[in-house]
């Protein structure tokens, strides 16, 4: 079970984007961006598995079920995942600003990229304040998802606190 | 002893592995030729959307219960603490009502009257099938919902979509329990409109933004904030006379506030008007010989799809009780 938590934690991540929250037009880019945060957040956990080739098949679920032209999420799934296992694995806090930098980084790189992408795709310059609004929320995001996904490795499902539980029985 | 270095540099692997690059430089490119095919609008790759979509859209339907249910107590306690406010302004709402009411009796007796003077032949009621939202598109290329009604309802491609405030969007794609509705804000939506009381003619174009821009408006249009707006029906897929929303906006930039609320949708109602351009965009679309909206032949006792004429209480035992979805919908499509 552990070691498909975080595939599982994405897949659920996905499905919550779809789901109609009733969010304003402007905050329509969050939700997808904390998918890609979760990948990113993964490959930087120490122990954790979510390959390159996992998080590709989570970003075309993404693209399925959103609507959208097949293949984009899939590539920022993809470009979290890259960028997320060449970070170094995270030491449990201690490069915890380092690896937000990273995101801010990522993100701000990831939300131009996906600006022009975009433009690209449909020959058209379109509106970019959603994606600063999305990058710059998933920025603030960044520590509450990073130790949400610690708790749920450690804290709940995780390995030493099975071994906790049967060494007290 | 500490480990030198920034992580950032500091790489898992050893070294070198080909078949590790080559995968991850598989995997990019495989992004891109599904991005090129997805452009071109590939049958393989819309089959493949169909048909997750339709598997997934049972798990969406109880996925989106929750968040529905979060958004209706909200919108509850929202109500709540304004609720004295609220019913001042009704009261004074209802009042203003009243005086409609007895204008509109006056006016359908007159219309009545006249048409009866001309001989006029009646205008067909309009078909329509109430569904539920059940999973929003996010990111900046669409502004679509999938709603709970698909082929095995009678919904085709390029249906018209509204709720209880107005226009929401049109079908560009259905699955046989699903349909994917493109919202009016949509880059892609594009929907000619008349404009006030004049009804000056225009185009209402999507460009992601809560708001429509209204473009091609004559140069002397008597257009102003606060007219409304609504589909001309010139484009042969859409009824005419449904409500889309409101001029906003400044003179030369006007804009159009649409009566519904498109990032909070829930019930809306599928309008069976089957046109020409329609059976030519979906083949599929049963012929309707002597009205444009059509029942479809073999869903006439389905319960989802109900005539113009049906009773609320029917509509309200498939949609819930909150649903409260066809009631202007009704009075729209009698327009």
């Amino acid at each position: 079970m552990t070691k498909y938590l975080p595939a599982l934690s994405v897949l659920f991540a996905v499905v919550a984007t779809a789901v109609p929250w009733g969010l304003p037009a402007d905050a329509t880019f969050i939700l997808p961006l904390v998918v890609v945060m979760m990948v990113f957040c993964w490959r930087t956990i120490p122990g954790a598995a979510l390959p390159p080739a996992g998080a590709v098949g989570i970003g075309l679920l993404a693209d399925l079920m959103s609507g959208g032209p097949i293949g984009y999420w899939a590539l920022m799934c993809l470009i979290g995942a890259t960028v997320g296992g060449r970070a170094g694995s995270l030491r449990e806090g201690s490069d915890f600003v380092l690896h937000w930098l990273i995101w801010s980084a990522l993100v701000t790189v990831l939300a131009g990229f996906g600006w022009l992408l975009a433009s690209a795709y449909y020959f058209r310059w379109i509106d970019w304040w959603p994606i600063a609004f999305g990058a710059m929320t998933s920025i603030v995001l960044f520590p509450v998802v990073m130790f949400g996904l610690l708790w749920v490795r450690h804290g709940r499902l995780g390995p030493e606190r099975n071994e906790i539980f049967r060494g007290g029985a | 002893m500490r480990e030198r270095g920034s992580p950032l540099f500091r790489r898992h692997r050893p070294s070198w592995r080909a078949p590790v690059e080559l995968l991850s430089f598989g995997l990019y490119f495989l992004c891109a030729v599904l991005l090129v095919l997805s452009r071109i609008g590939h049958g393989a790759i819309a089959d493949a959307r169909d048909g997750l979509v339709d598997l997934t859209a049972p798990l969406l339907e109880v996925a989106s219960i929750p968040a529905i249910e979060a958004r209706r107590a909200i919108e509850r306690g929202r109500l709540y603490a304004a609720a004295f406010k609220e019913v001042d302004h009704l009261k004074k709402e209802n009042e203003s009502l009243k005086q409609w009411e007895w204008q509109t009796k006056l006016l359908e007796r007159k219309v009545a009257h006249l048409r009866s003077l001309l001989n006029a032949v009646e205008e067909p009621g309009l078909v329509y099938a109430t569904g539920r939202v059940i999973a929003d598109a996010r990111g900046p290329f669409v502004r679509s919902a999938l709603i709970n009604l698909g082929r095995k309802d009678g919904v085709r491609i390029g249906y018209a979509v509204i709720n209880g405030d107005g226009l929401v969007g049109r079908t560009v794609d259905t699955g046989e329990s699903f349909a994917r509705v493109l919202l009016l804000n949509d880059l892609n939506s594009r929907i000619p409109v008349l404009v006030g009381p004049a009804g000056v003619r225009g185009l209402a174009s999507g460009d992601n933004s809560a708001e429509l821009k209204l473009n091609f408006l004559p140069d002397d249009a008597k257009a102003y904030p606060g007219d409304e707006v609504y589909t001309s029906g010139s484009d042969g897929v859409l009824p005419r006379g449904l409500r889309v929303g409101v001029v906003s906006g400044t003179p030369g930039a006007l804009k159009v506030k649409p009566y519904a609320k498109l990032n909070a949708l829930d019930a809306v109602s599928v309008l069976f008007f089957d046109t020409p351009a329609l059976q030519r965009a979906d083949p599929q679309v049963a012929a309707a010989p002597a009205a444009l909206s059509a029942l479809p032949t073999d869903k006439a006792d389905h319960p989802a799809t109900a005539s113009a004429s049906l009773p609320i209480a029917a509509i309200m035992e498939h949609v819930g009780a909150a649903g409260l979805p066809s009631v202007g919908g009704q009075a729209q499509a009698e327009r």
